[in-house]
């Protein structure tokens, strides 16, 4: 399948994951999930968060009881546990290590959290390692790197990451 | 007397209000989303829906606006164009019409020992209960 059309398969749409997510976040904190605490949460209506779990509960991912409350099932909280990892290693990989600030590192980590792929998070999660190993070639890595200037300089004749134009330019319009 | 300042019971009333606003909407499109001779039968019912949820919104907007303010008004609705049967189209009601049963019994436990206030959630609960008794029978749920 072509990659935009498997991306539009995905059960776990960016507001499914934030429905999981604060299922997960009220257990934690309260200690039960209704339909209304998680309307709270989330700041939206009752009747979109029902509508919304609708799918949820009929792929197995959360399960409600005869009082209303609700629960991750067990493939529902390994998803939440992936999907929250996979924010906080993407927000720490941009913040700390692109430089980017806290806010917008955040803003772009939720919009990615449930899309990475865990191949792609295992990598990172290794890189993170790598970077908080205390290598002495980790050092000297990092020193280079945060002497980087971010700008660039604008020649992609002889730039060696742009090949027939400049790739910066791109993202800067 | 309710432990909500007024602040809060405007917006839980907005709350509410943006419910009923948003069922309403859900109501339409479902109201067009059915199709074939499923449409004999729901189409009345769905209609009835219609006209009661914004009967309802309009009693919160009152409600709020007795209390000196003017409703919030928050929605944001996504509905596919999709047919769909008869019995799905009930089925989306109910799963909407039991949320704000659920949004007025939580409201009452909020506002307990503010009698008018109370009276006035207990008589909602009273008709979206019995909205959602319609649904199940209907459902055969």
């Amino acid at each position: 399948m072509e990659v935009w059309k498997e991306f539009e398969q995905n059960v776990v749409t960016h507001s499914a994951a934030h429905h999981l997510m604060a299922i997960d976040d009220l257990i934690r904190k309260v200690g039960y999930a209704r339909v209304s605490d998680i309307a709270r949460e989330l700041d939206i209506t009752r009747g979109s968060v029902s509508i919304s779990l609708r799918p949820l509960k009929d792929a197995g991912l959360i399960i409600q009881d005869d009082n209303r409350h609700l629960r991750l099932s067990p493939s529902g909280q390994a998803l939440v546990d992936a999907i929250k990892t996979k924010r906080a290693v993407a927000q720490r990989l941009f913040h700390e290590f692109f430089g980017v600030d806290a806010e917008q590192a955040e803003i772009d980590a939720c919009k990615l959290e449930h899309l990475i792929s865990n191949q792609v998070a295992q990598r990172v999660l290794a890189f993170l390692r790598f970077i908080d190993s205390g290598d002495p070639a980790v050092c000297r890595f990092l020193q280079a790197w945060r002497g980087v200037d971010p700008v660039c300089n604008g020649t992609p004749e002889t730039c060696p990451s742009c090949q027939g134009g400049c790739l910066a330019e791109n993202v800067e319009r | 007397m309710s432990t909500l300042s007024r602040d809060e019971l405007v917006s839980e009333l907005s709350r509410i209000f943006a419910e009923e606003v948003e069922a309403a909407t859900r109501y339409i499109h479902l109201l067009n989303s059915v199709r074939g001779m499923d449409r004999l039968v729901v189409e009345p019912i769905l209609r009835e829906g219609v006209t009661e949820t914004i009967q309802h919104a309009e009693v919160i907007a009152r409600k709020i606006r007795s209390l000196g303010r003017v409703p919030r008004l928050d929605i944001k609705v996504n509905c596919p164009p999709e047919a769909i049967s008869g019995r799905e189209a009930l089925r989306q009601a109910l799963v909407f019409e039991e949320a704000a049963l659920e949004g007025y019994q939580d409201l009452l436990r909020r506002v307990e020992g503010d009698v008018p206030l109370e009276e006035f959630v207990r008589s909602q609960i009273a008709l979206e209960s019995e909205h959602v008794a319609q649904l199940r029978e209907l459902l055969d749920e």
